[in-house]
């Protein structure tokens, strides 16, 4: 599981100004990804995780800015680039993006063979034949059948599914290094999803890409990813492989998360929700951001903010229950039940429930 | 698609009989009086009056008016002016009339295109800032000032500025560069507030940033997906607006003296000239309704996602 790192991330911090007022979305936020591998970020809406994703391909929004920090990528710092020009390098050809929405993702004007098509031309210097030839290939790598026929259709024409391969299509034509995947299967029907994320599954080997997967769908995670990084306020708050993540966590808000998977729920019994909302990022966050919500919190979470801990050389955390001062504090007991459940099934089976069936897509 | 095409004739024959029927019946309510000039009035006596009147045809029952005109229509014959061009064919009318208006109102919509949607590019291309404002500013003071203001300072001021003449001349041709430019002023505040604000809608969609993320340069995701399905909306809209430059423009025709279509409606009513009036009711509903349907067929040609077909079966034409 160990590798080179093909991209990490320093102490990013990211703001925009809204109406004359900062918001900070990313305060410090670190992360590695290593190649080959498929790493799963997960935390709620607005911990920061797809702004985290847009600034490796320089697509924050116009009113957005990356205050400090690096991120290192085939020994340049993606973090100073401000130039189109430099970008057009990296996106799209280097490390290639697949959003959340199949439906709106493609321009319902022009035929998929085209979309797939520009980019592929361009970053790979082929006239209309060879990349045209380039898209059929590609568009039966992704299990689309009839290339041929499709290429001359239009997005309307399409699926909700096969609009996703179409979408992932576009995105590996240029056999990019790092995939970044927005939340692919979130607008998906459950059966297809399955089909999707083995496609990506495939791809990766195949083509030895390295995979970013957002997502707040626990149950993908342990179903594509080998490590997770989790995400809260604008922070990486906790990072390790799968295993250790589900069997072992240690930050308060994992506990939470964890806590709150329907999976682990009692028949009969309440299912356990976070209480509370994030803090807001206009503000400065003083202490453990998650502090206020959390039940356990100690008194130093409310005045510093944790340091990263390693738990073991591929696992750390930031909280201060793993500083050697910090009393000895137990993870809920819904949390050791999954713990008890992974012995017994394995990270996939007890994490994943009934919304993945892993096998048994088209191909 | 010939289906298609069949039935849509047929729907516009319909409405353009409605519309030149109810037209026609409604100027037959009008009083006698009016189908006289002021001089024939005085002139003739009671029996001269009915005796004109019958050989005008307006005494008979409106139907029977109504089958005179179609059985005209079809050896196309239109009938000759009454009142305002006394005795003239019609057709002759608006033969001698529409060139003026048509000319005008090309070479304007040319224009209107031309820097409408050049300054439409400009304001979505730099949105928030200069272009844009100095556009939104330009767009306000078109739409809010009446038009009459500003032609008139056109009209008075720009001429003397330029040296220019004030009114239309046949044979100079630099007296036809203000009317022209004033007559595509507010087509061009049409064209840069529509286009920028489509391509603003466009620009805000997810497809675009999935064409960035491939790493496209803005310029391009601009050109060839931005601007391209910003203009559809627009589209539709060409074949009427070129269609109907052919009514020419009241006002402005009437302060440069261009002898074009522009006033000759409002004429014909007001004076009650009866073939005139059914004449230009006939001509403009037939231009509306062939404008709508073709700007239909040119949607059908730029967005893939139109079918010309009521039922969207497999074999639905396209």
């Amino acid at each position: 599981m160990s590798g080179d790192t093909i991209l990490e991330v320093r102490d990013l911090r990211v703001s925009f100004s809204l109406r004359g007022r900062r918001l900070t979305a990313l305060r410090g936020a670190g992360l590695d990804l290593r190649k080959g591998e498929t790493l799963a970020v997960v935390g709620e809406s607005g911990s920061g995780k797809s702004v985290l994703a847009k600034t490796f391909l320089g697509m924050l929004d116009r009113n957005g800015r990356v205050d400090s920090g690096s991120i290192l990528f085939d020994g340049k710092d993606l973090a100073r680039y401000n130039k189109e020009r430099e970008w057009l390098g990296i996106r799209g050809k280097r490390i290639a993006m697949i959003f959340q929405d199949p439906m709106t993702a493609l321009n319902p004007l022009k035929t998929v063979g085209e979309q797939i098509r520009e980019a592929a031309a361009l970053h790979r210097g082929l006239d209309r034949v060879a990349s045209r030839a380039v898209v059929l290939e590609t568009l039966s790598r992704v299990g689309i059948p009839e290339p041929e026929l499709r290429y001359r259709q239009y997005p309307h024409e399409f699926s909700g599914g096969m609009r996703q391969r179409a979408v992932i299509a576009a995105a590996v034509a240029c056999r990019p290094e790092i995939l970044i995947c927005d939340e692919p299967t979130t607008a998906l029907d459950v059966t297809v999803q399955a089909q999707i994320l083995d496609l990506i599954k495939s791809l990766q080997r195949e083509l030895g890409m390295t995979v970013l997967f957002i997502t707040h769908d626990l149950g993908v995670v342990a179903s594509v990813a080998q490590r997770v990084a989790v995400m809260y306020s604008g922070q990486v708050i906790e990072e390790g492989s799968v295993r250790e993540v589900f069997y072992d966590p240690r930050a308060p808000y994992t506990w939470a998360l964890l806590a709150s998977l329907p999976q682990l729920g009692v028949k009969g019994e309440e299912l356990y929700s976070i209480k509370g909302t994030p803090p807001s990022l206009f503000k400065e966050v003083v202490g453990d951001a998650f502090a206020p919500r959390n039940p356990r919190a100690l008194e130093v979470d409310f005045k510093h903010e944790p340091p990263v801990f390693p738990v073991s050389d591929t696992h750390w955390a930031r909280t201060w229950l793993l500083d050697p001062r910090a009393p000895r504090i137990e993870a809920p007991e819904t949390v050791r039940r999954l713990r008890a459940r992974l012995a017994r099934g394995g990270a996939g089976a007890a994490a994943t429930g009934g919304a993945d069936t892993g096998k048994g897509g088209a191909e | 698609m010939g289906a298609y095409v069949l039935k849509r004739l047929g729907q516009s024959l319909i409405t353009v009989s409605i519309v030149v029927l109810t037209v026609f019946l409604l100027l037959r309510l009008m009083p006698k009086n009016g189908y006289f000039t002021r001089e024939d009035y005085v002139n003739m006596d009671r029996d001269a009056r009915t005796a004109y009147l019958r050989n005008l045809g307006v005494l008979d029952d409106p139907f029977t008016q109504f089958g005179r005109f179609l059985s005209g229509l079809a050896r196309g014959d239109l009938g000759r002016s009454i009142t305002v061009y006394p005795r003239s064919p019609v057709l002759d009318v608006i033969g001698e009339k529409a060139p003026y208006s048509l000319w005008f109102g090309l070479a304007a919509l040319a224009l209107s295109m031309a820097l409408g949607l050049g300054l439409g590019i400009l304001m979505a291309r730099f949105k928030d800032r200069f272009p844009d404002g100095a556009g939104t500013v330009y767009v306000t003071i078109v739409r809010a000032i009446p038009s009459l203001i500003w032609l008139f300072f056109i009209q008075q001021w720009v001429t003397a500025l330029l040296g220019w003449p004030m009114v239309f001349y046949e044979d100079r041709p630099v007296s036809w560069v203000l009317p022209t430019i004033s007559l595509a002023l507010s087509g061009i505040a049409w064209y840069a507030i529509w286009l920028r604000r489509f391509m603003v809608d466009e620009e805000n969609k997810d497809y675009v940033k999935f064409a960035v993320s491939k790493g496209l340069p803005w310029k391009r995701v601009m050109r060839g997906h931005v601007l391209r399905n910003a203009l559809v909306p627009l589209v539709q809209y060409f074949p009427q607006q070129i269609l109907l430059t052919i009514a020419g423009s009241l006002l402005i025709e009437s302060i440069y003296s261009i002898p074009g279509m522009g006033g000759l409606l409002v004429s014909a009513i007001r004076q009650q000239d009866n073939p005139l009036v059914q004449a230009l009711v006939l001509l403009y509903s037939v231009l509306g309704v062939v404008g709508v349907f073709l700007g239909d067929l040119l949607m059908v040609l730029v967005d893939p996602r139109i079918k010309l077909a009521e039922s969207s079966g497999k074999g639905a034409a396209a």
